[in-house]
């Protein structure tokens, strides 16, 4: 498998987001995908995920109330979706194994999440497996719920880390709207933490990506970059 | 006979091993008449507990098998399965579940809540069996019966209520103080016989108030009646004995009692607690899957009175054939009836029907619904349903985990091999999760189960009861090979040495193929190789891949592509395309970068979450890879993917590395290339033809 052949593949997302002038924001920055249910926020995630594999980076997935097999089956779907696309795609079962040896997925059922609990299954990888992630995705935590000096504190555990933290965010179709000047509810409680925030737009066929906010400054502008939701594969828009 | 129904109790007596479950059923047997005198679990009187009836679970102190038997307390029957500890035999703890309607789940007052407390408990919730608590061994050095009570909250999840007091703990621990009814049991005559009531010691009494004001607290949420008489300070024990009947049933409360069986204290106020707050087979709803309307599930109705339907859930080989334990669910079982056993169509006639006292028994005629008896002379499975003729009916499937460790097994002699064949042909019969498997590639017979334990139980029966030698082998890894690359062939077989000569020539290539064991693509063009030898061709190709040339093993995922060739009219035949084939195939193979496969394990380990880390280690430390892990309250699963060859020995490494308190199930993944240090340990084992060490 050749590095050109990765590279290749990499088609998506952080590298769309850098052609399109938004560069991630590096190890201990918070980056926050908002959307209503079902828009595709996991979809994001898990390309954010792969993409940070494929470059040889590792990732800790951490997500709730959501089996391993479920979410090992987004990544393992998206894979072969983009080898799908690659003519010369190298082995799935090689890239597979190798995406699996640098992916770790920690799921919390019931009410077992808490922030203390992720520090110490951090720990214990680090200590036990050699294993320090340099993405960290958290999917599925209700903001709604989770106190603003939580949220912090899982930034901090990112950057002990030296990783980027990539966490999603369910917005409400009901419920206050957004204030001017300010990230919707719920992520405007802790507008102040997020480096990167980007928001999914269903259209007609197809779901757009805005940035909303980029290192402090709140925008509404639209990116280039589409998610498929019928393959749930970040692409180019038109 | 409703009232017969509602005074019956099936219960089950779990616990960690050695938490003195044998000798609890053996007190309990004393004190309902059952038995005349207490023998020692561990035989050291010769005679052996009364439950622990197979000689060598005497000889190890454990119990193996469920043994059913039936005591009277109060007017009502209890129907006791004393079921096994250890972790190996979990199928059995898990069948008796099955078929219980309540549990009394043994903790030690020293060791608390220990691995298989927890295992066992996660199995009876699966089963929503509801449970009492006894904290046996308030005897002991280091007894601390309110701290496993605690245990039982925090590590179970449960809400104890604890219904009593030790009077003295360690060697003064003399009796309980009931906090229901505010009175002192002490437990005298020779074998504690006597419960003697008696005023609570004006010293313990502070402590005891404050207990049952504790008490009352918990309960009053299970009713409101008891809430406003406990505001009034009016709670009669019989308000109390119905809160936590209701709290029992609904599995929200778990009533805790103390003692020491041993010392013969304590035990009579379980009994009392069995009959008073555990539910009779009226309570328990049991539903059964019609086969006649497409397993659509039918709510059986404890009626005697109702067609009859019962699972036979254990099989026991003894003097006078098989004894099947059957749970009457509806109808009642005659002797001389005729049922049906559901699965396999045949009709039965009840000839002798028995209850069952460990290894006594007890003839009878009628068992009602509800009821747990013994039947001889039929030929069934474990997990069979009997059903009257004209219904046909099948109870919910029982949970039967796949084995996970597998040994080679060989007769040491020639008259061994009948008894072997005849032994597990039995065991396979009787134990869901004991499978006989006869290797296909190395002709060895394999058997399986659930631990190392497990298996080596059954090899011991194996000489005990049936006088056979048997000798034990590992098993051998399945390997496999493969090819990485396209490889071209073009191969010319010819013979001629007179006679009529052989005459083939085959060309093509064979390549990675990425799903599938095999695929024959046919690409000749203008007869190059006649039709009728195409499948000749076939027919080599596979027979040159039933033995790779690295280490011998069959080979999988290979496309075999032919686009050329040539035939003769007189030399060529199918045996000559079918030996061009093979040595086509051995000439590409050699050069398609051909590699060892090994199957994988897709293997989950759960425990309490502080052993993380000692799960990780494990299996990092055979060559595991981890897909995930799972934080589930306390307890924590982690999936990975390990080469079977790398498991054996897994299940002691595990107990050693969590102290007991995680437990593994696996099932085969996938094939995947083994890495070069044990490819190349295979290719010198397959060049010496003799193990070589492995380097860890």
């Amino acid at each position: 498998m050749t590095e050109q052949a990765i590279a290749r593949l990499r088609r998506s997302p952080r590298r769309l987001l850098e052609k399109d002038g938004v560069p991630g924001a590096g190890p201990g920055s918070l980056s926050l995908v908002l959307a209503r249910a079902g828009v595709g926020k996991t979809a994001f995630l898990v390309g954010i995920g792969l993409d940070a594999l494929l470059a040889g980076q590792r990732v800790l997935h951490v997500t709730l109330d959501r089996t391993i097999d479920k979410v090992r089956d987004w990544y393992d779907d998206l894979l072969l979706e983009l080898l799908r696309l690659e003519p010369e795609a190298p082995p799935a079962a090689e890239l597979q194994l190798a995406v699996e040896r640098r992916r770790h997925i920690h799921t919390f059922l019931g009410n077992s999440f808490s922030v203390d609990r992720l520090r110490t299954a951090t720990e214990v990888l680090a200590d036990h497996m050699d294993f320090r992630p340099e993405v960290l995705v958290v999917d599925r935590l209700d903001l709604d719920r989770v106190p603003r000096e939580e949220i912090a504190a899982l930034k901090a555990i990112a950057a002990g880390l030296g990783a980027e933290l990539w966490m999603s965010c369910r917005t409400h179709r009901e419920g206050p709207r957004p204030r001017p000047g300010h990230l919707p509810p719920p992520a405007d409680r802790i507008e102040d933490l997020v480096d990167l925030a980007f928001r999914l737009e269903p259209e007609e066929d197809t779901v757009r990506l805005e940035v909303v906010e980029d290192r402090g400054e709140l925008l509404a502008r639209q990116t280039r970059i589409v998610l498929d939701p019928r393959r749930l594969l970040l692409r180019p828009g038109a | 006979m409703k009232d017969t129904i509602g005074r019956i109790r099936n219960i089950g007596i779990s616990a960690h091993i050695d938490s003195g479950k044998t000798t609890l059923t053996e007190r309990i047997l004393y004190y309902t008449r059952r038995i005349h005198a207490i023998h020692d679990v561990r035989g050291r009187d010769g005679v052996g507990a009364t439950m622990d009836h197979m000689e060598l679970e005497k000889e190890r102190g454990i119990t193996i098998t469920s043994a059913a038997t039936r005591v009277r307390w109060r007017d009502h029957a209890i129907n006791i399965i004393d079921t096994p500890g250890h972790v190996d035999f979990t199928i059995e703890v898990e069948r008796a579940l099955r078929v219980l309607d309540g549990a009394v789940l043994i903790l030690c007052a020293v060791a608390g809540v220990q691995s298989q407390s927890i295992t066992v408990d996660r199995q009876m919730r699966r089963y929503r069996v509801p449970r009492i608590a006894f904290i046996n061994k308030c005897d002991r050095s280091g007894a601390n019966p309110e701290k496993v009570a605690l245990q039982l909250r925090d590590k179970l999840g449960h809400t104890p209520v604890l219904l009593q007091l030790p009077v003295g703990l360690e060697a003064d621990f003399s009796g309980v103080i009931d906090l229901v009814e505010m009175k002192l049991l002490r437990f005298e005559g020779a074998a504690g016989e006597q419960v003697v009531e008696g005023p609570i010691p004006p010293e313990l009494l502070p402590r005891a108030e404050e207990r049952r004001t504790e008490m009352l607290d918990v309960l009053s949420m299970y009713s409101d009646e008891l809430m406003e008489a406990a505001l009034e300070d009016r709670a009669t024990p019989e308000l109390i004995h119905e809160a936590l009947r209701r709290g029992v049933r609904s599995l929200d409360l778990t009533p805790v009692l103390l003692g020491s069986a041993y010392k013969n204290r304590g035990v009579q106020p379980v009994l009392d607690a069995i009959v008073r707050y555990l539910p009779s087979p009226l309570d328990v709803r049991a539903e059964a899957l019609d086969l006649d309307r497409e397993e659509a599930p039918v709510e059986l109705a404890p009626d005697p009175d109702a067609p009859t339907v019962a699972l036979a859930f254990k099989l026991e080989d003894g003097r006078y054939g098989q004894l099947t334990y059957l749970r009457v669910y509806q109808g009642t079982l005659r002797r001389g009836d005729t049922l049906v056993n559901a699965r396999s169509g045949r009709r039965i006639r009840i000839g002798r029907l028995v209850r069952i006292h460990a290894d006594q028994m007890e003839d009878i005629d009628v068992a009602p619904a509800g009821d747990i008896v013994g039947l001889f002379g039929v030929d069934c499975r474990t997990g069979d349903t009997f059903c009257s003729p004209g219904t046909r009916l099948a109870m919910t499937s029982m949970h039967v985990p796949e084995p996970v460790v597998s040994l080679g097994i060989a007769p040491a002699d020639a008259a061994s091999q009948a008894k072997v064949a005849r032994a597990l042909a039995r065991f396979a019969k009787e134990d869901p999760t004991f499978r006989v498997r006869q290797d296909e590639e190395s002709g060895q017979t394999v058997i399986s189960g659930m631990g190392e334990l497990h298996l080596e139980v059954y090899v011991e029966r194996m000489r005990r009861e049936y006088g056979a030698r048997v000798e034990v082998s590992p098993p051998e890894v399945a390997y496999r090979e493969t090819v990485s690359r396209r490889s071209d062939f073009n191969y010319l077989h010819r013979k001629q040495t007179g006679g009529s000569g052989q005459y083939a020539r085959v060309a093509g290539y064979i390549e990675p193929l990425e799903e599938g064991t095999y695929e024959f693509v046919d690409q000749i063009r203008g007869g190059a190789i006649p039709t009728e030898f195409i499948g000749s061709c076939d027919k080599g190709f596979r027979t040159a891949m039933e033995k790779g040339s690295l280490i011998g093993a069959p080979v999988t995922g290979v496309r075999v592509v032919i686009n050329d060739g040539a035939a003769h009219a007189v030399d060529s035949s199918d045996m000559a395309f079918q030996a061009a084939a093979r040595m086509a195939f051995r000439e590409a193979y050699r050069r398609a970068a051909p590699r060892i496969l090994e199957p994988l394990m897709r293997v989950s380990v759960e425990g309490p979450a502080e052993f993380q880390g000692a799960i990780y280690r494990s299996l990092m430390q055979r060559r595991g890879t981890i897909l995930g892990s799972t934080e589930d309250g306390g307890f924590c699963r982690i999936e990975a993917e390990v080469p079977l060859g790398e498991m054996f020995g897994y299940a002691t490494d595990l107990r050693s590395a969590t102290q007991g308190k995680a437990e593994f199930t696996m099932e085969f993944a996938r094939y995947a290339p083994v890495p070069p240090d044990v490819a190349e340990r295979l290719l010198a084992e397959r060049r010496t033809g003799a193990p070589v060490e492995e380097k860890r």
